[in-house]
């Protein structure tokens, strides 16, 4: 965990991190264009007709608790297939709900910032660690019905 | 209705529950939660609060500033006084709520008042330890941008690293590690083996002779 987050912080890969907001920011506007939106894009900025407009920055593209489960799923003892599955999964989903997470701060933001700050801050934060959790607790239980999974007796 | 997944559950759960305790803690919880830090804090650290609600902290620290261009002559230093936003702040008395809510949504309601009790003065104590270290964090970085921005590679990173972690990592993850820890319910179901080594040792074997005089006993 703490080689991901040091690794996380050297410029040479929050260049990186940036070009993958930005391709997340990008995925977030084709989703609302499809669902018939109007809203404008600028790198890593999405902006609305109003005016209003939200930046994803790092922390927001939720690499962080990214880490944390790659750490806990790499950590457990089971197979490296197992392993590989869970981490291709858990990435998948995290960042689904992740940008289910930037889309309605975008549509929050234009109808209340104290509501917006509450919800970036504090509340999809909280939820996305949850999930990860959650994920990472329907990892385990799939590796233990494998047989995969380590006991008391071994 | 079918019946849910443990994990489906205690995620709606969680959920539902984190949107309740969270508006709690920002309407009702916060201003008395920042009001008690301050008063942690302020044991350990000269806090000051402003007019505005943003905290001055001055955090001992002794140094030697080298003489530049600007000050030709060495300086001394005993303490760095900075500010610290009301925002900044109430990082650290959020982890409270996210941990009642996820006490709350584990399974077994009679199991959960003991975690809840001893994890509450538990992750009190853990904010108030990540907010002092957070301001030595601070007033190191302070320390070494006075000093010119030069000196050791590494210790730049770890501050940056110690940074990182404080502001984007402890204050969310730790609650779930915490609950964890301190939830027996919790950590069996997630991970089954766990309650192996606390589970009281099985009856020792009984001998087929004995079986069978015990079986003459019954009438």
């Amino acid at each position: 965990m703490l080689i991901g987050f040091g690794v996380l912080i050297t410029p040479q890969v929050q260049s990186v991190d940036g070009k993958f907001s930005r391709a997340l920011v990008s995925v977030s506007q084709g989703l609302i264009r499809m669902c018939g939106g109007h809203v404008a894009r600028d790198g890593a900025i999405l902006r609305a007709p109003g005016g209003f407009a939200v930046e994803m920055r790092d922390g927001c593209n939720a690499v962080n608790v990214t880490i944390l489960l790659c750490a806990a799923i790499l950590a457990f003892p089971a197979s490296w297939r197992m392993k590989a599955a869970g981490l291709l999964a858990g990435i998948a989903i995290i960042q689904v709900v992740n940008i289910i997470r930037f889309i309605t701060l975008f549509y929050l933001g234009q109808y209340s910032t104290t509501w917006f700050d509450f919800a970036h801050a504090y509340l999809w934060e909280s939820l996305i660690m949850l999930d990860t959790m959650v994920v990472f607790w329907y990892w385990v239980t799939r590796v233990l019905r494998a047989g995969a999974a380590p006991h008391a007796e071994a | 209705m079918p019946k849910l997944k443990p994990q489906t559950r205690f995620l709606m759960r969680g959920s539902a529950l984190l949107v309740g305790l969270l508006s709690l803690w920002w309407f009702l919880l916060l201003s008395p939660m920042l009001y008690m830090l301050k008063g942690a804090a302020g044991v350990f650290l000269p806090i000051q609060e402003n007019a505005s609600g943003d905290w001055t902290l001055r955090v001992p620290l002794e140094r030697t500033l080298p003489a530049t261009p600007q000050q030709p002559v060495a300086q001394q230093i005993h303490s760095i006084d900075f500010d610290m936003p009301r925002g900044d702040a109430t990082a650290f008395t959020f982890s409270l709520p996210v941990y009642w809510a996820i006490i709350l949504a584990a399974p077994g309601v009679r199991r959960n008042l003991r975690p809840l009790l001893v994890g509450t003065a538990v992750m009190a104590a853990v904010e108030l330890a990540m907010l002092l270290v957070f301001a030595e964090i601070s007033a190191r970085n302070t320390a070494a941008q006075l000093a010119g921005g030069g000196g050791d590679v590494v210790a730049g990173w770890a501050r940056l690293l110690g940074g990182y972690l404080l502001a984007t990592v402890l204050p969310y993850a730790t609650p779930f590690v915490v609950a964890l820890s301190l939830h027996r319910g919790l950590r069996e179901e997630i991970f089954p083996w766990s309650n192996v080594a606390e589970a009281p040792a099985p009856p020792p074997p009984v001998d087929r002779a004995q079986r069978r005089r015990a079986k003459k006993r019954r009438p």
